[in-house]
């Protein structure tokens, strides 16, 4: 009888038993090994999963990257002068480029600085003797270091654009120099969950606080996404690398210590500034290196005019300023005595007027308090000769 | 089902999710309202899935389920032992009752024919289930949940689409509650409806008709729980899906198998697979460098460069060049894509795809999908047509120096008709080619979806799937 008639009339398949129970067993035998099988193979499986989970989660890091975090740290996570800091950037992954200057050097200044407290020491003064070698000894190391700088000057004047943008190059590691005593994941990520708060003196925003656990919207699995897409930043740097990037981190200091605390800034009263401003003259080259980020305004880090305004997309083009302001701004808008005024009135009131298309809210509004009288006037006449 | 319902859930994936969301949503349409309101708030722990949903489902995976099936059970096997076995139908006179009174010759007993017998097909089934999960399915587990990306062609689990597809057949109270509830009345009360006192299948004709029609229907509706059915998309957006949709349902974008080292960065165009089909081979160069710049002229270029700024990619120029012959995968990708935007002609009218391979990092590039098309008419979700079963193009009417007329709130005018300008005498007007002037231009439309692929991602082709 065949199958299909056994089964209908409900009859077994194997009628004997000692054929059910061979195929009992050899079926047994037969998934035994097949498991085994599979079992020696199973670390080179996993192992793949794991890539592969790696991969994946990189990808969808890349794809939250470009939603979230693009518009301050720039698509290409070089960052956006005076908004946010690179992020395929040397300086977060510790790349040292003079590991030969800096080696020796950091040494030589923990020597330095040991002897100096030695010499300083008022509950237990060094003897003239000691003090005497002390001396000695730190004039030494001062000329030591003299000469590792001389060593460094090849690639400090290769690094000038870096430099200009925040980055030390006998300081290269962010995370060395806020003392972070954890990974780069770690820092990178705990970033992400609790944002961070900063003054407006440096940054226009703050960095949000982006994991749900602290009020935001994204969930523990998508921060170590965009985690891992940060990380896979991490390659061999090249000084290509260190000079493209848009700006580096800023440690938040004392105004007064660190310079700049002393200089006078324009505020934000546009009737104010218009009364002083022809007491200035303007310099069309620094205000084009102030634009380009190649130059530091009075105060504070560099503007970063060019993260934003190149190509007319996410604001007006540089290209035929001038040309818009005197054809179009100026003939819509009488409660505007003069171009310069409004180019004034655009720079440190930025929401006053919206150009049609364009979204209010974008442009950072404390440039008021990074530029100085100069500053403004060399960047307005810069504007000015922006007339194609 | 009951038993498998719960479980759906705990892999805790976009698929996952979605099909679980899908039967919760049709618990909360029990009516009353705040009947509905109330089981769906109990079910779900919240009024969305989360992870208070998630650790309900566990409990009723583990905990409540077994203890209701378990009173089952008990009720089983008590019916079975008070019952008995009766004889298979054949060996039994029509009318007798075997049950308890099978002759000793006769009998099969448990020890040790069934056990054997049960033994023997648990091994073959595991093996059959071995082999068919080393060699031939793959489930992999899909992205994490999340309630605030929803896939296209979200369906409910296998055993569940026939509600699916019920529900598609109009009120959601109706077919998702009351249809259903109704089918399983059914099944409890039929032995009591179907008393025939044979069993023989000769004899119960009636019965096993009406058990087929109940199958077929069920499977037909089976097939209409399915996004296939009844849904309707703008084409776009599906030719979109269907190049870069993360792998789900046994299917997976036909862009994402790629692999990296053909995802060359470029600007690639279906123009090059049309070119290559419908005009001479020979002027290939000639052709492609002509729709380069063609696209520059009519503006298509700046279209695709706004829409990649919205998807936060800046570029600066759109330059398309033909696919790398060490790029075979890349091109049967591109190939598929220019075959899919073809069938669908008709509503993605002188549409043509791009897709544009960018660098992110060493090991990772993105791919941004692109789609132009012209816009047609569209009523009620499907391409209006005219009475020569064509399409209608849709067009802004401009004014004579081409800038869009709009009306009084602002929005562009919009009209079904190409309006050539006429001179006084009512000709038309001809520019310097030759060609009227038109009043009118069609509605350019570009639509994009963007994915990044690392070179570890390892995406393939499921056996089987598309």
């Amino acid at each position: 009888m065949g199958f299909f008639s056994r089964l209908l009339n409900g009859q077994m398949i194997f009628e004997r038993m000692e054929t059910r129970i061979l195929v009992g067993i050899v079926m047994f035998v037969a998934t035994m090994i097949l498991i085994g099988w599979v079992a020696i193979n199973e670390g080179a499986r996993m192992a793949a999963f794991d890539r592969q989970f790696a991969a994946r989660s990189i990808e969808r890091g890349a794809a939250m990257f470009s939603t979230y975090c693009s518009t301050c740290h720039g698509n290409d996570g070089r960052g956006i002068g005076g908004k946010a800091p690179g992020l395929n950037n040397p300086a977060l992954f510790g790349h040292d480029f003079i590991p030969e200057v800096n080696g020796p050097r950091n040494a030589l200044i923990a020597e330095r600085t040991t002897l100096e407290n030695e010499a300083n020491d008022g509950e237990n003064p060094p003897t003239d003797e000691r003090r005497a070698e002390i001396d000695a000894r730190v004039n030494e190391i001062n000329t030591q270091i003299a000469d590792l700088e001389q060593q460094a000057l090849p690639f400090i004047s290769q690094a000038q654009d870096a430099m200009v943008r925040g980055y030390d190059p006998y300081r290269p590691s962010r995370l060395a120099n806020v003392r972070w005593g954890s990974s780069v994941f770690n820092y990178v990520y705990s970033t992400l969950v609790h944002g961070r708060p900063v003054s407006s003196g440096y940054w226009p925003d703050p960095m949000p606080n982006w994991a749900q656990q602290s009020g935001g919207p994204l969930r523990d699995d998508q921060l170590r996404d965009i985690t891992n897409f940060i990380l896979n930043w991490n390659r061999d740097f090249t000084i290509e690398d260190l000079v493209s990037v848009q700006q580096f981190a800023v440690e938040p200091c004392d105004p007064l210590a660190c310079g700049g605390g002393g200089v006078e800034t324009v505020g934000n009263d546009v009737a104010a500034i218009m009364e002083q401003f022809p007491s200035v003259t303007g310099d069309p080259n620094r205000g084009q290196a102030l634009y380009n980020n190649s130059a530091l305004p009075a105060r504070g880090t560099v503007l970063g005019c060019t993260g934003c305004h190149t190509g007319g997309l996410q604001a007006p083009d540089l290209a035929g300023t001038w040309t818009r302001v005197l054809n179009e701004r100026l003939p819509a808008l009488p409660e505007y005595a003069s171009g310069e005024e409004y180019l004034v009135n655009s720079i440190v009131r930025p929401n006053d007027y919206i150009v049609p298309t364009y979204t209010a809210g974008l442009m950072p509004n404390n440039f008021g308090e990074r530029l100085s009288l100069q500053d403004l006037a060399d960047i307005v006449v810069y504007l000015m000769s922006q007339d194609q | 089902m009951l038993r498998r319902y719960p479980w759906c859930l705990l892999p805790w994936d976009q698929l996952a999710l979605w099909a679980v969301t899908i039967g919760a949503s049709m618990v909360e349409a029990s009516p009353p309202p705040i009947v509905g309101q109330t089981l769906n708030l109990l079910l779900r722990g919240g009024p969305d899935i989360g992870a208070n949903g998630l650790l309900r489902f566990y409990l009723l995976h583990v905990l409540a389920v077994p203890a209701i099936l378990f009173v089952f059970l008990g009720v089983h096997y008590y019916k079975v032992v008070i019952h008995g076995f009766s004889l298979p139908p054949q060996k039994e006179n029509i009318g007798e009752d075997t049950a308890k009174r099978v002759p000793l010759d006769k009998r099969v007993y448990y020890i040790p024919e069934i056990l054997t017998s049960e033994i023997m097909w648990i091994a073959v089934t595991t093996f059959v289930l071995v082999v068919l999960s080393i060699w031939f399915f793959h489930a992999p587990l899909e992205n994490h949940a999340d309630s605030q990306v929803t896939p296209l062609g979200t369906t409910a689990p296998w055993y569940f689409l026939w509600i699916q597809g019920a529900l598609k057949l109009g009120d959601k109270v109706f077919w998702g509650i009351i249809f259903p509830t109704l089918i399983i009345i059914l099944l409890m009360v039929w032995p009591y409806v179907d008393t025939q006192v044979s069993r023989r299948y000769a004899h119960r004709r009636l019965a096993i008709t009406i058990g087929c029609l109940f199958v077929s229907i069920m499977t037909i509706l089976s097939y209409m729980g399915l996004s296939e059915y009844g849904v309707t998309t703008s084409a776009d957006t599906e030719v979109l899906h269907d190049a870069v949709r993360e792998p789900a349902y046994g299917y997976i974008g036909f862009i994402r198998p790629v692999p990296f080292d053909q995802l060359v960065p470029g600007m690639y165009s279906t123009e090059q697979i049309r070119i290559e089909r419908e005009v001479n081979p020979a002027d290939f160069q000639l052709d492609f460098a002509a729709f380069n710049t063609e696209i520059d002229e009519n503006g298509q270029a700046d279209g695709i460069i706004e829409q990649l700024q919205l998807q936060y990619l800046s570029m600066t120029d759109v330059a398309f060049r033909p696919v790398p012959s060490d790029a075979p995968e890349l091109y049967r990708a591109l190939e598929e894509y220019y075959e899919l935007l073809e069938s669908e002609r008709q509503e993605l009218r002188n549409g043509w795809g791009a897709i544009i391979i960018t660098e992110t990092q060493p090991n990772l590039v993105r791919v941004d999908a692109v789609v132009l098309w012209e816009e047609v008419l569209i009523e009620r979700g499907r391409v209006a047509l005219d009475e020569n079963g064509n399409a209608i193009p849709r067009f802004y009417r401009v004014s004579e120096d081409g800038t869009p007329l709009t009306d009084e709130t602002g929005k562009p005018i919009i009209v079904d008709a190409p309006e050539p300008l006429l001179d006084a005498s009512g000709n038309p007007v001809l520019d310097e080619s030759g060609q009227p002037r038109m009043l009118t231009i069609p509605v350019e439309r570009v639509n994009s979806q963007y994915i990044y692929l690392h070179r570890n991602a390892e995406y393939f082709f499921l056996p089987g799937g598309g």
